[in-house]
């Protein structure tokens, strides 16, 4: 089993289209072993807008141009390019049937096209965004972001919290867990030992204390930590350094103190080809790196780039070892 | 960037230089980047001692010819032929890498000879190589750094502004050297709006653009969302992007920073305000490591340094790297071009 699946997203967005110009696309064995989870309406009406000659099966497709799909409605009150709970609903229940896949086995990576929150939220369904939802939905505590790129990848610390509370999440644990889930992330996709560089807090790592102490308090310790594990970390590196070493090669993975921190430096190198990787999940998951774009949704002009970057890193997870087989080191 | 052409720097001043911290490595860059000088570079002298920086050639086995001058006017002439040096005096020849305290005098003298020649018109812009400050205080020394000892020698009434540029972005960080977890209270819509006035006149005056455009960057992942991850954007940076609107200046934001750097977001912004230091360092050494160049705005004359400090670790070797100081040259003889079309000095 190495399919993977990937949900519709709110569907008055521009998730549907860019599913079909990415399955279009892909090399036929890749598309046989893609499913949609969505709505076989809104996906043939997505396939006429893009001009891709795709059609929708929940059997077993017959000829290259037919793609699986496990249907989601859509309720009545969905428009294109708006907020509705119906839309809302439906990318819900896309992800809800992507995890239950998973969990049965039947997928091995889930891919999320771009869900919409306020829509989701007039549908009753209180998340922040998918990493919230997909926490709920599989009993994880807490995950970790990676973006990946072809030069540079980065995992955060912290992610969706004001700047205040990241700096207050910068601890000795958090940060040596973030380093082993990268770590083993890495190792599973075949790298032997990742040669991983662990981001300053304060400016130049606070010059030995003069600018804050969490590199020296909390930072630094758990680099050691993860060393006497036997993981190749390095750090705490000056964050207006370490992004531009690891992308001339020196370092196979940054780990990133808050979320602008890891994610200038990458959509700056990569805006088009950065995909938002979940760890430490009991489920697999990429997502492209952009939203519903509501403006341009349905007039067949959004761009595929990111969903194919999505779908390639989702490949190459669906056929390496099973999660449970790789230890932290 | 939009910016309208400036005219041939040949016709004005040349570029005065300070030493900088002579054990460091601030002599090498120099003397590598008039050896490795180019029909476009800018005519510019050392303020140093004429014999220590020949010395440091010969350690060097660098057969760079130095040529003592008297004043910027002859540095014109001797500079298609030797490395021009503005008599100084430096008491000890210190050894790369162990800097004397005895020196901090000179040095500090080199920043105020400077300052003299430019605010005279002798020379166009000033370039200064990297201190080590703890010498500095050593000498008497009171202020934090190289830009707020311009500004005091300059005597503005306001604080001057560091902005980081390359030749993609320009970046000025708001709040600078803190704690990380200082920031969000050492913001103040005040201080934004500073930043940004002095952001408008300079790149129209220095720079040429017509309408500088303002990115204002979020302090929040997102830019806050609205206040549903921190409020600073709505309680402190909108108001301020509001001001500098209503002044007629050609601000917007505060966006989510992430979204501010890739190719088609720098083109669409003249410089960015950033509301901390890493949050403007992260993405100028990510797409320039080696040529950044520091420019301090607000002062009543151009002032440009390289990006990196006294490197006495490699000081002596040969090995530094000169991008920054020769880009700091560039930079400091276009923005003079810039200035002078707007008001015939330097």
């Amino acid at each position: 089993m190495d399919a993977i699946g990937i949900t519709m997203g709110d569907p008055s967005g521009i998730g549907p289209e860019i599913i079909c110009k990415a399955l279009r696309d892909l090399p036929a064995e890749d598309r046989r072993a893609s499913i949609v989870i969505g709505d076989p309406k809104v996906m043939a009406r997505a396939a006429e807008v893009t001009g891709t000659g795709l059609s929708f099966t929940t059997g077993t497709p017959t000829d290259a141009d037919t793609v699986r799909i496990s249907e989601v409605f859509v309720g009545e009150g969905a428009k294109d390019g708006e907020i509705s709970a119906a839309s809302g609903q439906a990318a819900y229940d896309c992800v809800v049937r992507a995890v239950e896949l998973a969990q049965a086995g039947d997928i091995a990576v889930i891919v999320t096209a771009p869900l919409n929150k306020a829509a989701m939220h007039e549908a009753g369904h209180h998340f922040d965004g998918h990493t919230g939802l997909l926490a709920h939905l599989t009993g994880s505590p807490s995950s970790f972001m990676l973006l990946a790129s072809e030069k540079l990848s980065t995992v955060h610390v912290s992610t969706h919290v004001a700047l205040a509370d990241a700096i207050e999440r910068t601890k000795k644990a958090r940060v040596l867990e973030t380093i082993r889930a990268g770590n083993a992330h890495l190792k599973r996709l075949g790298l032997a030992r990742p040669r991983i560089a662990v981001a300053g807090l304060n400016p130049h790592c606070g010059e030995g204390g003069i600018f804050g102490r969490q590199d020296i308090d909390e930072i630094a310790p758990a680099v050691e930590a993860a060393r006497a594990e036997g993981i190749d970390a390095k750090g705490p590196i000056s964050a207006d350094t370490v992004f531009y070493r690891a992308s001339q090669g020196e370092f196979d993975l940054v780990v990133a103190q808050y979320h602008d921190q890891g994610h200038i430096p990458v959509k700056l190198i990569a805006f088009d080809t950065t995909v938002n990787v979940s760890l430490g999940l009991p489920i697999q998951r990429t997502s492209v790196d952009h939203g519903t774009a509501f403006d341009i949704a349905w007039t067949g002009k959004a761009d595929h780039t990111n969903m194919m970057s999505a779908i390639a890193y989702a490949r190459q997870m669906a056929v390496a070892p099973p999660l449970t087989a790789v230890s932290a080191a | 960037m939009s910016a309208s052409e400036p005219e041939d720097w040949r016709s004005r001043s040349p570029l005065a230089v300070t030493m900088g911290e002579p054990a460091g490595i601030g002599t090498e860059v120099t003397l590598k980047a008039w050896r490795n000088r180019e029909s476009g570079t800018p005519a510019f002298f050392l303020i140093d001692d004429p014999d220590r920086v020949r010395r440091c050639a010969d350690r060097l086995g660098w057969d760079i010819p130095v040529a003592a001058i008297e004043g910027p006017t002859d540095a014109t002439v001797r500079f298609d032929n030797a490395l021009p040096v503005l008599s100084h005096s430096v008491p000890v020849h210190p050894e790369p890498g162990h800097p004397s305290t005895e020196n901090g005098r000179a040095v500090i003298g080199a920043i105020e000879r400077a300052v003299e020649l430019v605010r005279d018109g002798a020379a166009s812009a000033v370039v200064t190589n990297p201190i080590h400050k703890r010498v500095l205080y050593e000498a008497g020394f009171t202020h934090p750094g190289h830009t707020e000892f311009l500004a005091a020698l300059a005597g503005t009434g306001e604080p001057p502004v560091m902005m980081l540029a390359c030749p993609e972005l320009r970046v000025i960080p708001v709040t600078v050297h803190l704690p990380f977890r200082a920031v969000a209270n050492a913001l103040s819509t005040e201080t934004i709006i500073a930043c940004g006035r002095i952001a408008d006149r300079d790149l129209r005056l220095n720079f040429g653009i017509e309408r500088p455009r303002l990115a204002v960057a979020g302090l929040n992942p997102h830019a806050g969302e609205e206040g549903a991850i921190g409020r600073e954007e709505i309680d402190i940076i909108a108001p301020a992007v509001a001001q500098l609107k209503a002044e007629g200046i050609a601000a917007s934001g505060p966006y989510p920073a992430d979204s501010l750097f890739h190719p088609a977001a720098r083109a669409d912004a003249d410089v960015v305000l950033c509301m901390y230091h890493d949050q403007a360092l992260i993405p100028l050494k990510t797409l320039d490591f080696w040529g950044g160049v520091n420019v301090t705005l607000g002062l009543p004359f151009i002032r440009t340094s390289p990006d990196h400090g006294t490197g006495f670790a490699i000081a002596g070797t040969g090995k530094a790297n000169e991008a920054s100081f020769v880009a700091s040259l560039a930079m400091a003889a276009d923005m003079a071009a810039h200035r002078h079309a707007v008001l015939g000095d330097g």
